[in-house]
């Protein structure tokens, strides 16, 4: 039995060995030679797919053996690549094998063979190489069709940047084909007459719908037709970016990420690039639906960490990003909700607020900001579930803004988002008195004070001031104080108040309570104004003053001034300075260059008091005097004259003026006295004399020479410069010898005067020495008695009534003094004029001889009734002159006071040559009727003859109206009119 | 775009022809037609140089003018003119008809595969304005008396995106159908032109049948 085991063993192990051998025999000498080689091809991926089996193998038996691969192009002996290929093979497996060609495998045969060795570790021999395979041949040409023209390969999809063989086949060699790319030739190689290959190198994206490359067929210049194909090029699919995960609620992971460029393509050619999570400790995977973000549900509770890789994929690459992270490190909890306030009064709140629940003794860590007054303030706490933080240190009336936002306290990682809210604070009294300061204006009798006061800041005024309440208290009799209260925003009010010493309080309300007073005294006494002035200069920061401090007690100082006193309403400002401060620095924005400054310095005293203790005045910039005086010259003579400009104002300028400067200009080169050559910014030369006293507003320039050309000019100056340019006014001096002839001819003038005097007063006396008074004969009584007897009724001859028809010549005294009349343009036309020559007799009342002439030809009224002119009219005087008129005494009243002064003397007797009329004269002797009845127009009458008459036929005829004519004296000039 | 369709819209009115009451006969569905084919020879000039955009080089380019290989299945507008004019009304109509039909359905197929939403929507709206010219063709023909042609089974066209057709054939096709397109509408107007002539009543026929009536 024993036996029979042992040779059973021995016999399997025999068996075993020999059949070990026998394979290590078989593999050493038998070759393991591929065969049924077959060779397909792939033209959408250009590829040449090899399978093959290996003979020789032992069933079962399995090797590591090395393939080399032979690929020629066009014809075998052209081998365009080999390689190897290891692999495990197994008894009668098929292997399969591909190669990608970068040429289109229509555009060219390929050949294909293999060889194989074993490279297997159990054999120690060294490995030989099977016999080569038979070429197998791939031509895809022959089933491509009858067309003329065939471009390869067919819409190629191609990454960016990847160099592309592009080829075409032609079916006739004596074909043109000329072939593009994005509008452009591209010229290849031809690999045989049919064919040509073109390589575009590191093609770009250019668009989604593809990059055209098309071939033309052309026959001589005719075009046989177009085949092309679309090159695919997509952009590079990025690797996302910014890939992470995070939970609010322990049930969804939100995963984000960057995607970078989109690589999707028209035509369908590539969709956008697909994303996928995959979870590797669960073996999960999902394929996400948005580009850059995507939901992965939690499932397990026990499930802690995860190790997530994101996936994007498209046609032509895959790239990846992978997390590794513990879930409790990727809370981004939800915000905070329900946020409010509770118990708010005007210093304290308590906010309340709810978070989200999550997992079991889940904690978080809330941070609290608290916005107000400008400020922010931050509080942290830990709370479970509902939240609460008592907010303390508020400023009354103010609202707030607070805002809560919370995160994993246990592992931070991320504050969820702001839940907000605002409240108000109660209003409180408030806290400290007004700033109060007062203007005071002393009238006869009584004081005008203005109060002002600032507002109070909002951090003392505790809410809003509704009213402002101002007590006045006379402390010089006893009376009820007076309450006046403004309303709020009111900054000012206005007290009249007898000259009797006042205490005012001032105090703020607002609708909780009113704030300290504020005391001003006003003192009986009229402000001090008899301060003397002070100049000061602003610096850097502001006008820097100081004073000397006033002797007793003060509580403080007070500096008051305008911001802009240029307006009247200069908006006083003042700023209160402590006792024991005797300078301080006066800056605000509101200062101006050019704008003058008062400031007046007070002193507090203990009760309240102000008194005025300095003035100063200063601008903030001096500008140069933004006008010129106006200039008077006077005393103007030959060699000199004065410029003067008293009412230039020189308060009213943009800077203390310093003096002025006179500019003059003459022809002389050389500059007077006291003058210095200037050059002017025309660049002409000019004397400048220089005033340096402002007040000093007049100027003699003299040495000057007679008869010549001067000008000036007159500009004053401050610290930053001149006034504006102006013109310059000219004056000439006048000639030496004019004023020398004014002294020889005033007193001439005056001598002559005297002369005239003299002879006026002595010209009685002259008279009768040089020129005694003849008598005249018709002024002698006894020739008015005469005549009174002759011709009892005496009328006014109207001398118009007159119709000369001789000349007769009486006699020609010598003397004959006949004094004309006013000549026609300087008697009144508008009126019928009479012209009587009266007894010279003064005390003639009855009725007497004399001349009297009526002219009527002149009558401008006649005139224009379209009359020839020489028309009487009826005269027309006011009844009540006509009444009196009427009376002979009456008529030669009023013919004195009228006219007499015109005429002068003329005596009847003197006339020598009397004019008598060629018309018969209607003798009436009615005198009454005389100037009262009208006088109807005459024909057409272009001259009349006009002639002077012997008195005694000067009878006027009041009825006769026919032929009107007038007797005048005439000069011979005055015939015509 | 818009306005001018509405523009077009509002001088319709304006139209004498669309004036009359009563029966009117074909005058102002012919006139009608016209505008609407006016109309779409102005809206097809700008969608197609932003479709040729769209497709790039060549066919954007202005002098690009391939000889026509593939784009078989389109109706052919161009026709010798002795030819043209030798045909009828109701033969043209029918051209017409037919022809917009297939265009139609080749366009909607275009619209399909449009990448851009811009591009879709003015694809879209023209597609509907040659629907409305469909229907304005056979109104026209139902007022003349002609009835509308019948497709024969199995020769409806449709539109197959499909790998046998490559992307550069694709490219082509569209280029030829819009070319197509422009040169129907053309010769569409040049057609309602016509008829609208050949429709309008002689002036003087008008005057001698009133005539006839007063008598």
């Amino acid at each position: 039995m024993a036996l029979s085991e042992v040779f059973q063993t021995t016999f399997f192990l025999t068996l075993l060995s020999l059949r070990t051998y026998q394979s290590e025999v078989l593999a050493e000498h038998l070759p393991l030679t591929p065969v049924s080689l077959n060779v397909s091809s792939n033209s959408a991926h250009q590829s040449l797919h090899l399978q093959w089996t290996v003979q020789n193998l032992l069933y079962h038996q399995e090797l590591k053996m090395v393939f080399q691969i032979q690929i020629s192009r066009i014809e075998t002996s052209n081998v365009i690549w080999v390689g190897n290929y290891s692999t495990t093979v197994k008894w009668n497996q098929v292997l399969h094998w591909s190669w990608e060609s970068e040429l289109p495998l229509e555009c060219a045969t390929h050949f294909v063979r293999i060889k194989s060795a074993v490279d297997d570790a159990r054999f120690h021999e060294p490995n030989f190489w099977s016999n080569w395979s038979s070429w197998e041949e791939v031509n895809v040409q022959d089933s491509l069709g009858q067309d003329i023209l065939f471009v390869f390969p067919k819409d190629k999809l191609v990454e960016e940047g990847a160099n592309v063989t592009i080829c075409y086949v032609s079916r006739n060699i004596q074909n043109n084909v000329s072939c593009y790319w994005e509008g452009k030739q591209i010229y290849g190689e031809q690999l045989d007459p049919h064919v040509s290959v073109f390589h575009l190198s590191s093609v770009p994206f250019i668009r989604k719908t593809g990059a055209d490359v098309y071939c033309e067929v052309s026959q001589g210049s005719v075009s046989k037709g177009i085949k092309g194909i679309v090159l695919f090029v997509s952009k590079v699919l990025e690797e996302p970016k910014d890939f992470s995960c995070e939970t609010q609620d322990f049930k969804t992971l939100h995963c984000t990420w960057d995607p970078g460029v989109d690589t999707a393509l028209g035509w369908s050619k590539q969709p956008s690039q697909s994303y996928t999570l995959f979870e590797s400790f669960s073996g999960e995977k999902k394929l996400c639906t948005h580009k850059n973000w995507c939901n992965w549900q939690i499932t397990q509770d026990s499930q802690e960490t995860y190790n997530l890789t994101l996936i994007a994929e498209n046609y032509l690459r895959k790239r990846s990003v992978n997390i590794l992270f513990n879930l409790t490190h990727r809370v981004y909890p939800m915000n905070p909700f329900s946020v409010n306030f509770e118990n708010v009064n005007a210093t304290n709140a308590k906010m309340t607020w709810k978070v989200h629940s999550m997992k079991k003794d889940f904690t978080y860590l809330c941070q609290i900001e608290l916005y107000g007054e400008g400020k922010m303030m931050q509080y942290n706490v830990s709370i479970k579930v509902n939240g609460e933080y008592f907010l303390s240190e508020l400023e009354p009336a103010t609202e707030y803004m607070a805002q809560v936002r919370c995160a994993d306290a246990s592992h931070f990682r991320k504050w969820s988002q702001w839940s907000g809210q605002n409240f108000t604070t109660l209003e409180a009294a408030p806290s400290e008195a007004p700033d109060v300061w007062r203007n005071v204006n002393s009238e006869p009798g009584s004081h005008i004070v203005t109060l002002f006061w600032k507002p109070l800041s909002k951090w003392h005024a505790k809410g809003k001031i509704l009213f402002y309440n101002v007590v006045v208290e006379n402390l010089d009799k006893l009376s009820r104080p007076e309450l006046h209260s403004v309303p709020a925003p009111a900054k000012i009010t206005k007290l009249t108040l007898d000259q009797r010493s006042y205490r005012i309080w001032v105090t703020a309300s607002n609708s909780v309570g009113t704030s300290p007073a504020s005391v001003i005294v006003i003192s009986a006494d009229p402000e001090n104004q008899e301060v003397e002035e002070e100049r000061i200069a602003d610096t850097e920061g502001g006008f820097s003053l100081s004073w000397k401090p006033q002797p007793g007690d003060v509580v403080g100082y007070v500096v008051d001034w305008c911001d802009h006193p240029q307006y009247t309403l200069c908006d006083l400002q003042w700023k209160n300075v402590g006792p024991n401060a005797t300078s301080t620095v006066i800056s605000t924005d509101a200062f101006r260059p050019g704008v003058r400054y008062n400031f007046r310095i007070y002193g507090l005293s203990t009760k309240r008091i102000a008194c005025l203790l300095e003035k100063k005045t200063g601008y903030s910039q001096e500008l140069a005097p933004s006008d010129n005086p106006h200039v008077l010259v006077d005393k103007l003579t030959s060699h000199s004259f004065t410029l003067s400009w008293k009412y230039y104002s020189t308060e009213s300028q943009p800077g203390f003026i310093q003096g002025y400067h006179v500019y003059l200009k003459s022809k002389a080169r050389q500059c007077h006295p006291r003058f210095e050559k200037a050059i002017l910014s025309d660049g002409s030369e000019c004397c400048k004399y220089k005033i340096d006293n402002p007040e000093e507003k007049a100027l003699i320039v003299d040495n000057l020479k007679p008869k010549s050309f001067y000008e000036f000019f007159v500009t004053p100056f401050t610290s930053a410069g001149e006034g504006p340019n102006a013109t310059f006014t000219k004056v000439t001096t006048p000639d030496e010898h004019s004023s020398m002839l004014i002294y020889i001819l005033l007193p001439m003038f005056f001598c002559f005067l005297l002369i005239m005097i003299v002879c006026y007063l002595k010209s009685q006396w002259i008279k009768e020495t040089c020129y005694p008074d003849i008598p005249d004969p018709y002024k002698s009584s006894i020739l008015s008695l005469i005549k009174f007897k002759e011709k009892p009724h005496l009328t006014i001859m109207n001398v118009s009534d007159c119709i000369p028809d001789a000349i007769e010549v009486v006699s020609k005294p010598e003397g004959t003094k006949i004094q004309f009349r006013k000549s026609l343009t300087e008697t009144e036309l508008t009126k019928p004029n009479y012209l009587y020559l009266l007894p010279t007799e003064k005390n003639y009342s009855g009725p007497g001889p004399f001349i009297c002439f009526e002219n009527l030809t002149y009558n401008q009224a006649a005139s224009d009734s379209g009359s020839c002119g020489h028309v009487p009219v009826p005269l027309k005087l006011p009844p009540s002159q006509l009444g009196l008129m009427i009376s002979p005494e009456n008529v030669q009243k009023a013919l004195e006071k009228n006219y007499m002064n015109s005429l002068g003397e003329i005596s009847a007797g003197e006339t020598s040559l009397n004019y008598v009329s060629q018309l018969a004269l209607p003798m009436s002797g009615d005198k009454d009727s005389l100037p009262t009845n009208p006088v109807e127009p005459p024909h057409c009458s272009e001259y009349k003859r006009q002639m002077a008459v012997p008195l005694c036929l000067a009878s006027p005829s009041p009825t006769e109206n026919t032929s009107l004519s007038s007797i005048t004296l005439l000069n011979p000039g005055e015939h015509y009119h | 775009m818009l306005a001018c369709l509405c523009t077009v819209l509002w001088h319709l009115p304006a139209v004498p022809a669309l004036n009359r009451t009563g029966d009117l006969g074909p005058g102002p569905s012919i006139q009608k037609t016209y505008d609407l084919t006016r109309y779409l020879e102005h809206q097809l000039r700008s969608l197609a140089g932003t479709y040729l955009n769209y497709l790039g080089p060549p066919f954007n380019e202005p002098d690009f003018n391939p000889p026509r290989l593939g784009a078989e299945t389109l109706p052919r507008a161009t026709v010798d003119l002795e030819v043209w004019r030798s045909l009828n009304d109701k033969l043209r109509l029918t051209q017409n008809y037919e022809a917009y039909s297939h265009l139609l359905c080749y366009l909607r197929g275009l619209n399909r595969q449009a990448a851009t939403a811009e591009l879709r929507r003015s694809l879209a709206h023209f597609c509907t304005s040659l629907q409305g010219l469909l229907g304005s063709i056979a109104g026209v023909m139902a007022a003349l008396g002609y009835p509308l042609p019948q497709p024969l089974p199995g020769t409806e066209p449709t539109w197959t995106p499909g790998p046998a057709h490559s992307d550069f054939l694709q490219k082509m096709d569209d280029f030829w159908l819009l070319k197509e397109l422009q040169t129907w509408l053309w010769r569409s107007a040049k057609d309602f032109n016509r008829l609208k002539k050949k429709m309008q009543p002689p002036a003087a026929a008008v005057t001698v049948h009133l005539g006839a009536h007063g008598f």
